[in-house]
């Protein structure tokens, strides 16, 4: 099976990194040469590192297609139009096309693709960047005419880098929310905690790795037990001890519904990007000025209205870019 | 009941009280000495100052077969031994108020004479009344905060519950006994599961139903921690009580 990533960055990074370090069974599920990654910018640091790991690069989404079976969309939500656009007509039947954009529904992939191919297998996943040390959480939903072979494929691949479900695609902003995100509200925690702990006299480095080991531990007692995480707080709580005089404080900062609100805000925030795309605005900022510059060279039948509103889903005479 | 009316002895030094005992079929006295000389477990339940000068009182007729137990808040073992005689058998209890109606919630202590047999026939006799538990001493105060007061707390939660329901269009009278039924269900499968709260609370949350987005609010309430504050500062002013 080969493995082609349109988008070189943090996503197909932590991805093919995932998928071909070699965990405790020895090897990595996939070799580094069945993986084929594209990006117009060869300036991205991660490019580099997906040389160095022995991927195929290329300049060309084209060239990706092609030598790919299962094709992951890995780039930012307001670029899969162009993509699809460019890359429509080299879509067979054969492809399970894989898109890991947040907010953008299979829906609006699939009808894109149709006009090109007109049964396309496409999946939607949301996974998070920790599948670059093989502790990922994925979840994925399969779309129109992906088959239940095709889901259990990725779930394959996706789960040698972690965990790994199939949902339903309406839970996909919340699972966004929740396990997309989530890495960026630990390191923030964990952050302050070294914060916490050189404050009360450890050096940085030691503070820091002893704050992400406590997580791991917890994050591992939580996944192995079969109690419930208020239970396993109590357990590390000594009537009138150190633990629960510091939970009170952050009872009384509010921690738990800081947390709620941060996964629903992230949650919310993908919902209205997506109606953003929908709508057809989007800001400049959204996209790179380069990348724009480039999909206009690449594709001059797209038509761009005005330097701030693009046109993304309008279906123009195909004519012109079919072969 | 466990034990027949006509077996309990009360003492006060006026009538205002003793009716109600009687109308149980108790019998009544004004001599504190008589409820020494008739009984072999006695209830010190007098307000906590006025019970130094009971003791001393009492004193005399103290013997190695009473079982003295005390309900006075912030009265100590010690204090109570030092005011006794040598090797009484001394307990002392903290009930709460839902005693009234056989689902009190009660700890005990003994003191260094009382044995596991006083402590055995202290918590069987108490059973009929709710909750009794033997503790150290030191855990009184903090069922103070906990639980005495804590009787507070819960009927000013349920006037609140009531309250948002009023607001939401139900008759007030109404809304106090299903606020009322609500957290006597709640506490009652807490009891008989023996399971974790969290766990009980998260089997009542339904995704992005009504009840994560209710607790949502409370959470950004605090509602945890200045709960914790409530019995933290009542057990802390249970403590200072005691050493006045």
């Amino acid at each position: 099976m080969s493995v082609g990533f349109i988008g070189a960055g943090q996503l197909a990074f932590a991805l093919a990194r995932g998928c071909t370090a070699a965990g405790r069974r020895g090897r990595g599920v996939l070799a580094a040469h069945k993986i084929t990654a594209s990006s117009p910018d060869t300036e991205l640091p991660t490019v580099s590192g997906l040389r160095k790991m022995g991927v195929n690069f290329t300049v060309s989404n084209k060239d990706t297609v092609k030598s790919s079976d299962v094709l992951f969309l890995a780039v930012k939500p307001p670029i899969i139009p162009f993509i699809l656009e460019e890359v429509g007509p080299d879509i067979e039947a054969r492809h399970i096309v894989v898109s890991c954009a947040a907010g953008v529904p299979i829906s609006s992939i699939e009808k894109k693709l149709s006009t090109f191919c007109p049964t396309p297998k496409v999946i939607r996943c949301m996974t998070n960047t920790p599948v670059i040390v093989r502790e990922g959480a994925t979840v994925y939903a399969t779309g129109t005419h992906a088959d239940v072979e095709d889901g259990k494929l990725l779930e394959q691949l996706m789960a040698s880098v972690g965990f790994c479900t199939e949902v339903e695609e309406d839970l996909i902003d919340a699972v966004t929310g929740l396990s997309g995100s989530g890495p960026a509200y630990a390191f923030t925690a964990l952050d302050a905690l070294a914060d916490g702990g050189v404050k009360m006299g450890l050096p940085r480095r030691l503070a820091v790795r002893l704050g992400a080991q406590a997580l791991l531990g917890a994050a591992k007692m939580l996944l192995e037990s079969e109690q419930h995480p208020g239970q396993l707080k109590d357990n590390v709580c000594s009537p009138g001890g150190a633990t629960i005089h510091a939970l009170h404080f952050l009872e009384s900062g509010g921690f738990r519904s800081l947390l709620i609100n941060a996964v629903e805000a992230s949650c919310i925030r993908t919902r209205e990007l997506q109606h953003l795309a929908d709508q057809e605005k989007i800001s400049p900022a959204a996209i790179k000025k380069t990348l724009l510059d480039k999909v206009k060279l690449e594709s001059p039948s797209l038509s761009m209205a005005s330097a701030s509103k693009v046109s993304l889903f309008t279906n123009k005479s195909p004519s012109s870019k079919k072969n | 009941g466990k034990v027949p009316p006509s077996s309990i002895l009360a003492s006060a030094p006026s009538d205002k009280n003793l009716d109600a005992w009687r109308e149980s079929g108790c019998r009544t006295t004004h001599c504190n000495l008589e409820v020494l000389q008739e009984s072999t477990l006695v209830f010190l339940a007098t307000k906590p100052h006025v019970l130094p000068g009971v003791l001393q009182e009492i004193r005399p007729a103290v013997g190695p077969h009473h079982v003295v137990v005390s309900l006075a808040a912030g009265v100590t073992l010690q204090t109570l031994q030092r005011l006794l005689p040598a090797g009484t058998k001394v307990l002392r209890l903290m009930p709460n108020l839902p005693c009234v109606v056989q689902a009190g919630a009660m700890v005990f202590a003994r003191g260094g004479d009382a044995g596991d047999g006083e402590a055995t026939l202290l918590k069987s006799l108490l059973s009929s009344c709710g909750l009794c538990e033997e503790v150290p001493e030191s855990y009184i105060n903090i069922h103070t905060g906990l639980s005495g007061s804590g009787v507070a707390y819960v009927y000013l939660f349920a006037e609140a519950l009531a309250e948002g329901a009023v607001k939401m269009g139900m008759p007030g009278g109404l809304a106090s006994r299903i606020a009322a039924q609500t957290l006597l269900g709640a506490a009652k499968m807490m009891l008989e599961t023996g399971e974790h709260p969290a766990k009980l609370r998260g089997d009542v949350c339904t995704p992005g139903g009504t009840t994560i987005h209710a607790l949502h609010q409370l959470e950004k309430g605090a509602l945890r921690a200045t709960v914790m504050n409530a019995v933290e500062v009542a057990t802390q002013r249970a403590r200072d009580m005691a050493k006045d």
